[in-house]
């Protein structure tokens, strides 16, 4: 009887091996993985759960007066031209009456873009080759961010969230967004305190992970309508428990604190439905 | 009914402990509650409503003439609360408890919770003695 080669044994376990290999499913990119050439040579690990720090005040770095967005007094400091800032205050004026409404209080639109980093409850930074989704668990909201090499579209119609697109720059996400349709039809804010911006508002924001525990974005927003330069906003969202749930938020469920469209007024309700504040 | 009793120490409780707190309402209102006063009142709870956007405590409470007046409790958001151990059966109807909530500023039998303590000590949300 011939005995085997160990050479020729030692060939074919390697082609075996070899072969075993290309028959197994082609790898999915998901987070901290290899992404196809052109967007990045390793995408960083963004993945659990995240909280904003701090209050809903939008710029807190500017803000002004104690307490949150709907205490009297908190206002920011925008670098608002006198037109916007006599909206702004007529807004905060409103806003110490109980009668500046917040927009998605009624439980029908997106809370938009920028005020899509100044949300209460978790987030989640879904990165994958081809996109980056910001997700909200309040609301919930979506924010797609493009990185596959597209533009903008030149005819771009304005919406809440607009048209995200961008690229990696290291473990940096970079990236613009246009066509939004700011306070245009009185519904998009950006915090309770009545800041808005205009339909001619755009960004540019970076998103990095500048620690283990903390993702910090960066947004440089321009409005030739409302701004008299670039006005940055950083906010940053820190790394929940590993485990940590999201969970749904219908806000329509049993909203109890409509708005009353009559006076701008946020109603509370009693068990029966009717208004308790309402003398 | 036991008349809504004003903490001595309302305001300074309050002041401390919302200064911490979460932004419980974030985008409903909390403008028409009271900022700076906390009352406690006792009853019988009558539903526990574990819903979006905001959850509500109704608790019945009979008032100085014997009537019984159903109070509405807001608080926060499911998800936020069921993170923090809070179930649908936190509140059990039937269960007797002492609230403690900032009031509605208009005299209305409602406002924002703060804490409770149950007949057998048991305490829920922010409870100092």
């Amino acid at each position: 009887m011939k005995r085997p080669n160990p050479l020729q044994t030692n060939v074919r376990a390697v082609l075996i091996g070899i072969f075993s290999v290309l028959l197994l499913p082609a790898p999915g990119f998901g987070q901290g993985e290899q992404a196809p050439g052109g967007t990045s040579d390793k995408l960083p690990d963004w993945s659990g759960t995240w909280s904003m720090v701090g209050g809903t005040v939008f710029d807190r770095a500017t803000q002004t007066g104690e307490g949150g967005a709907i205490s009297a007094g908190v206002r920011s400091h925008p670098p608002y031209n006198a037109e916007w800032e006599a909206i702004y205050k007529t807004h905060l004026s409103l806003r110490d009456k109980n009668l500046f409404p917040d927009t998605i209080s009624n439980c029908g639109v997106p809370a938009g873009f920028p005020r899509h980093f100044n949300l209460p409850d978790l987030y989640e930074f879904v990165v994958r080759p081809e996109q980056v989704w910001v997700l909200t668990e309040n609301g919930p909201n979506v924010l797609r961010i493009y990185t596959d090499g597209r533009k903008h579209l030149a005819d771009q119609w304005e919406t809440y969230t607009g048209d995200s697109v961008g690229r990696w720059e290291g473990d940096t996400l970079v990236f613009t967004t246009v066509a939004l349709k700011g306070y245009r039809d009185k519904d998009v804010i950006l915090d309770r305190t009545g800041l808005v911006l205009s339909d001619k508002s755009h960004a540019t924001t970076r998103i990095r992970k500048i620690n283990p525990t903390t993702i910090e974005v960066q947004m440089t927003i321009e409005d030739p309508k409302a701004l008299t330069k670039p006005w940055v906003v950083t906010k940053q969202f820190r790394k929940q428990p590993a485990g940590t749930r999201i969970y749904d938020y219908g806000c329509a469920e049993n909203n109890r604190n409509p708005v009353d469209v009559a006076t701008g007024k946020t109603l509370t309700l009693g068990p029966d439905g009717k208004p308790l504040d309402k003398n | 009914m036991k008349t809504p009793r004003q903490l001595t120490f309302g305001a300074l409780l309050t002041a401390g402990l919302f200064v911490c707190m979460p932004p419980v309402f974030a985008h409903h209102s909390g403008a028409g509650f009271s900022g700076d006063k906390v009352i406690e009142i006792t009853g019988t709870i009558k539903e526990f409503q574990f819903t979006n956007p905001h959850s509500w405590i109704q608790i019945v409470v009979e008032d100085a003439k014997g009537e019984k007046v159903e109070w509405s409790l807001e608080w926060g958001s499911p998800n936020m609360l069921g993170r923090q151990g809070i179930r649908p059966s936190t509140f059990p109807p039937g269960a007797r408890a002492t609230m403690r909530l900032r009031p509605m500023l208009n005299g209305a039998p409602a406002g924002a919770f703060v804490g409770a303590k149950f007949a057998d000590g048991k305490t829920v949300g922010r409870w100092e003695e």
